[in-house]
């Protein structure tokens, strides 16, 4: 069985150090819940595992069983048996999600599955996500609404097998119909006996995928851990609990993302000279 | 009418597209860079598609000049790739001489290995061209540091009462879709080849003979 431990996990942006000490583990089979107030740094764990070059690890360790995940490059993360359902996925004009899921599938055989197989595949995972299969010729995330691309996040998932799956507020955007087929999709991976780390603020998803244990982070570190439990009293509750019973004073909000960098031009004119 | 010019018969060159008519004319170009000016006078509600596949070696200017009368369109493609030391201009300006005429005039190229790519022209409505609507993209990706990218498009709005924009973006490739991509397991040669050839393969939609598209398509593939 799988391991995925982190220790003292250090992560900044830029200057500014947003992780300061992460402590978490996490066993093939078990789903993990991470709440937290806005902005404590959840996403910024769940980038920093799977290697958003945006984020710095300056101190810790990521272990995946006995590898160290962090001397590892991205695709090698995700080889390595790591996915990361994104909170926002990037919309990716002119490639073809069917080029690019053939591509993701092929990169972890050592020789390229077969065209009929492919698409075996491809049809199933479209039909139980309910997702049109016509869309597998759309580009990748273009024009998708926000509930299309975060099942389009679970179908890569089904399609990719990972060891473990990070889902970041895959519940951001979804209908509650697309909340069912998504959490059905989850739990039938649970019973593949896969590792969840599931970022969500609402108790709804996460009575539908039942995780096994619940970790709070609060000013960029874990706070709390413990059973299911914390999800309900946090639902009803909120959080000033954690400051009264266990005098964390919790934070205002850091920023989860850097600017982006900034090109300059006059109107309509870009003369790029990169490294210069 | 359709045209395709392949290599040498891309040259200086002038073309009427008569009232009402569609004039289809690709480009297309493996070899050495043919300079060039072609200017093509679309008239009353004709229609013009333009598409051009450079992935040719060498310096040099092509222009290209459109003129639309009344109610006329023009769609006009571009694909380019400058490397190895590469000097390459398009100009490609369209002018909106009467009213109710239309344009697109986009621009996609990437720049890599001392390479040197610049894309400009002008969308000019002119007094009286009222109605009329025109776009002039121009997008240029960067590869690394020893090559440059210059992109242009101007507007000459003399008019009222029409709808005008234009676009430019010359840069690395997007890092967010690298990650997204890096995320899935693509290698990092891998990813950037699937968003460059999503970059330039578009072009290929415009070419109407099955065979050179196969070839516009696979030289596209064989540049990036």
């Amino acid at each position: 069985m799988s391991k995925l431990k982190i220790e003292n996990l250090h992560v900044a942006v830029g200057d500014k150090e947003i992780l300061h000490g992460v402590n978490l583990s996490l066993e093939e089979g078990e789903t993990l819940a991470l709440l937290g107030p806005n902005g404590h740094g959840k996403s910024t764990l769940l980038a920093a595992i799977m290697g958003n070059p945006s984020f710095t690890v300056t101190e810790g360790k990521i272990l995946l069983d006995d590898v160290d995940v962090l001397s590892l490059p991205v695709d090698e993360r995700s080889k390595a048996g790591l996915f990361l359902a994104m909170q926002n996925p990037a919309e990716i004009p002119g490639v073809n999600s069917a080029d690019f899921l053939k591509a993701a599938m092929n990169a972890r055989r050592e020789t390229p599955m077969k065209l009929f197989q492919f698409y075996g595949a491809l049809q199933t995972a479209y039909k139980e996500m309910g997702i049109p299969f016509e869309m597998s010729n759309r580009n990748l995330n273009e024009g998708f609404s926000g509930g299309e691309k975060k099942k389009n996040e679970i179908l890569q998932m089904k399609l990719l097998q990972p060891k473990f799956a990070m889902l970041d507020e895959i519940d951001s955007g979804l209908d509650v119909d697309a909340m069912q087929v998504v959490a059905a999709a989850i739990r039938e991976e649970q019973a593949k006996g896969r590792g969840f780390l599931v970022i969500s603020h609402y108790a709804r998803l996460y009575e539908m995928i039942h995780p096994t244990r619940a970790a709070v982070m609060v000013n960029g570190r874990i706070a709390v851990e413990g059973g299911p439990e914390i999800i309900s009293r946090i639902d009803t509750t909120g959080y000033e609990w954690i400051r009264d019973e266990l005098g964390i004073e919790i934070e205002k909000p850091v920023a989860d993302q850097p600017m982006n960098k900034v090109s300059i031009g006059a109107c309509a004119t870009r003369v790029g000279l990169e490294g210069k | 009418m359709d045209l395709v010019l392949l290599h040498d018969d891309i040259k200086d060159l002038q073309f009427e597209v008569k009232e009402g008519e569609t004039f289809r004319l690709n480009i297309a170009n493996f070899k050495e860079f043919k300079p060039c000016k072609i200017e093509i006078n679309v008239r009353k509600n004709a229609i013009f598609e333009g598409a051009f596949a450079d992935l040719s070696h060498g310096s040099g200017k092509a222009t290209i000049i459109v003129h639309l009368d009344e109610g006329a369109c023009c769609d006009w493609h571009l694909a380019s790739i400058g490397a190895n030391d590469d000097r390459k201009v398009f100009d490609t300006s369209v002018f909106h001489d009467e009213p109710k005429s239309k344009a697109l005039m986009s621009n996609y190229g990437i720049t890599r290995d001392h390479g040197r790519l610049s894309f400009s022209g002008v969308s000019e409505i002119k007094k009286y061209a009222r109605g009329s609507a025109t776009r002039q993209e121009a997008k240029i990706i960067i590869f690394d540091p020893t090559s440059v990218g210059k992109a242009a498009p101007i507007l000459n709005i003399d008019e009222n009462d029409v709808a005008a924009s234009h676009s430019a973006s010359c840069g690395k490739l997007n890092e967010d879709h690298i990650f997204y991509l890096l995320s899935r397991g693509l290698s990092l040669a891998e990813a950037r080849r699937l968003l460059t050839l999503g970059y330039l393969k578009p072009v290929v939609n415009y070419f109407f003979d099955e065979s050179l598209r196969e070839q516009v398509d696979k030289a596209i593939e064989e540049g990036v």
